[in-house]
């Protein structure tokens, strides 16, 4: 287990806005892997409790990483939710009160399976076991590293940043369209320009297993009120601009077309395509 | 089915030590005592409730779900032990869950909760359409939510789910609008003479060629014309949703076509 690769990964602030953006991954790899509602149902249910744990208790009351991973597995689905604060207590839970700190029971009695660990580092691992008959494990391809590029800017609120990599392809092609429609939303976007959003991460999909350089497809979001700006990559030299010009009959180059502004960005062995989605209507 | 459901959350009994409710447990568990057993129920009715709410999201009539883990609670005070030192609510919570599981399978809901997420996708997908006619601009996620009291995640639930609806009567025509591609094309080409063009356009590609013209227009609209996805709705008579859906799909066909040729 310790040398699997997630299908994807979040890396998040303990807002309670986030709770969505892991539900929408969450619901995006369900539907991938087919799973019935019942055990999209269950899952969904669980991974809140522990995200929600981690968003009012594992850094008391001060801001902090939300790391979510997500694994398919051979007829299971495993996701592990960490924090590096003060963590889960598992005991904290044990109170007469009714209605207090139901959390830990309901993810014992959500998952097939649940390990709590404590990082050595400070904060808490948890990692669920979720039954799911139709599921498939999808390794992704494992030559090469797993990077992810930094999403905030100087002077950008860190914050405001989700960062995430997908892979392999078919996972990115469910999780990547929720997961910005749900930043979109959060930013008042228009349903019109949410649509134009899915159309951008469709194009990335589309287009990654030509492009990336590595194994995951990397994405980080900064988030503005209607000003989106995405940043792809790790990319291989030359990829960024491929990807910007690549055209469909009918349509042209959709990525410049639906983007308000694009960059590219080089270092050594690698480039990031910076693209701006702002709402002018 | 008992009626406690209805008892308000804010109920507070005095509280109960560990010493209080193992009374009460051995009151209503060996010697049948209903009053005792009303305690217990009042007195952790909050969690039933609070399952409810966490399990349940946007799936059910929220007291239809209420009852159900209702019930479950009642199962698990009559079931509990106290002497094994695990307190209630851990005991509870599985037994509760459990209850509200059961009832999802039997009742079908596994299978008819796409028909409740159709219905919420064809709500928003209204609501999208009179937001903007009034306001001019297409609404936000927020104020579809908000219009519709739904919770945010549905609306976001439903604009994907939109995509999936192939035979859904999305693609119906809208109330009052021609559909119908080539009636269409005629009324377009009074008004607007370059859309007339689509069709008579030489330079239709053989991966083109294999999507319907009305989707080819729809294309040319967003990316040639740069029109929103709105307008496009109004001018071809069809929902945003749809146009958002068609486009994805045509996308995805014609990289699919591309790719193949």
């Amino acid at each position: 287990m310790a040398d699997k690769v997630p299908n994807v990964c979040l890396n998040l602030s303990n807002r309670p806005e986030n709770v969505l953006v892991v539900r929408q991954a969450l619901t995006g790899l369900a539907e991938n892997q087919g799973l019935d509602p019942i055990e999209t149902n269950d899952m969904n249910t669980a991974v809140t409790e522990a995200s929600n744990n981690v968003v009012q208790h594992a850094y008391e009351g001060d801001e902090g990483p939300l790391e979510v991973e997500l694994y398919t597995e051979d007829a299971a689905v495993m996701v592990v939710v960490r924090d590096h604060g003060v963590g889960i207590r598992p005991h904290a839970e044990d109170t007469e009160d009714g209605h207090a700190g139901i959390g830990l029971p309901v993810i014992h009695a959500l998952t097939q399976s649940v390990e709590f660990r404590n990082l050595r580092s400070g904060g808490t691992e948890v990692r669920m076991q979720f039954a799911a008959a139709n599921a498939d494990a999808l390794e992704p391809p494992t030559d090469g590293g797993m990077e992810v590029i930094a999403g905030a800017e100087a002077g950008s609120d860190g914050a405001s940043t989700v960062e995430m990599t997908l892979a392999p392809t078919i996972v990115a092609q469910a999780v990547l369209p929720r997961v910005l429609s749900a930043l979109a939303a959060r930013a008042h976007f228009s349903t019109d320009r949410i649509s134009d959003i899915q159309l951008v991460a469709d194009t990335v999909v589309a287009n990654a297993g030509d492009s990336i350089s590595g194994t995951h497809l990397g994405v980080s979001v900064n988030l503005a009120p209607r000003d989106l700006e995405l940043l792809i990559g790790p990319l291989r030299t030359g990829s960024a601009s491929r990807l910007i010009e690549s055209a469909v009959d009918g349509a042209g180059r959709v990525i410049e077309r639906l983007a308000d502004d694009h960059r590219v960005s080089t270092s050594d062995s690698s480039e990031t395509l910076a693209l701006r989605l702002v709402d002018r209507s | 089915m008992p009626s406690m459901a209805n008892a308000p959350a804010s109920t507070h009994p005095a509280p109960a030590g560990v010493e209080d409710l193992r009374e009460l447990f051995v009151r209503w568990q060996t010697h049948g005592d209903a009053a005792a057993r009303e305690t217990l129920l009042t007195r952790f009715m909050p969690l039933a409730r609070s399952l409810a709410r966490r399990y349940g999201r946007s799936s059910e009539p929220f007291e239809d779900l209420l009852q159900v883990a209702s019930l479950g609670l009642l199962k698990a005070l009559d079931r509990y032990d106290a002497d094994r030192g695990h307190p209630f609510p851990s005991f509870a919570v599985p037994t509760i869950l459990g209850e509200m599981r059961r009832y999802f399978r039997d009742s079908g809901w596994a299978v008819h909760v796409p028909r409740g997420a159709q219905e919420r996708a064809l709500k928003v997908r209204d609501a999208q359409e009179r937001l903007a006619n009034e306001r001019g601009r297409a609404p936000s996620v927020n104020q579809l939510a908000e219009y519709l009291e739904f919770d945010t995640e549905d609306v976001i639930d439903a604009l994907q789910a939109i995509q999936a609806y192939e035979t859904l009567s999305l693609d119906a025509p809208r109330p009052g609008a021609d559909g119908d591609v080539v009636a269409y094309g005629d009324s377009v080409g009074k008004d607007d003479d370059r859309y007339e063009l689509v069709e008579l356009d030489a330079t239709v590609t053989a991966v083109l060629g294999h999507i319907p013209p009305r989707e080819r227009l729809i294309l040319r609209m967003r990316f040639v014309d740069d029109l929103t996805q709105t307008e496009i709705a109004e001018r071809v008579g069809i929902s945003q949703m749809q146009v958002s859906r068609l486009l994805r799909r045509s996308l995805d066909q014609l990289r699919t076509l591309t790719h193949a040729s």
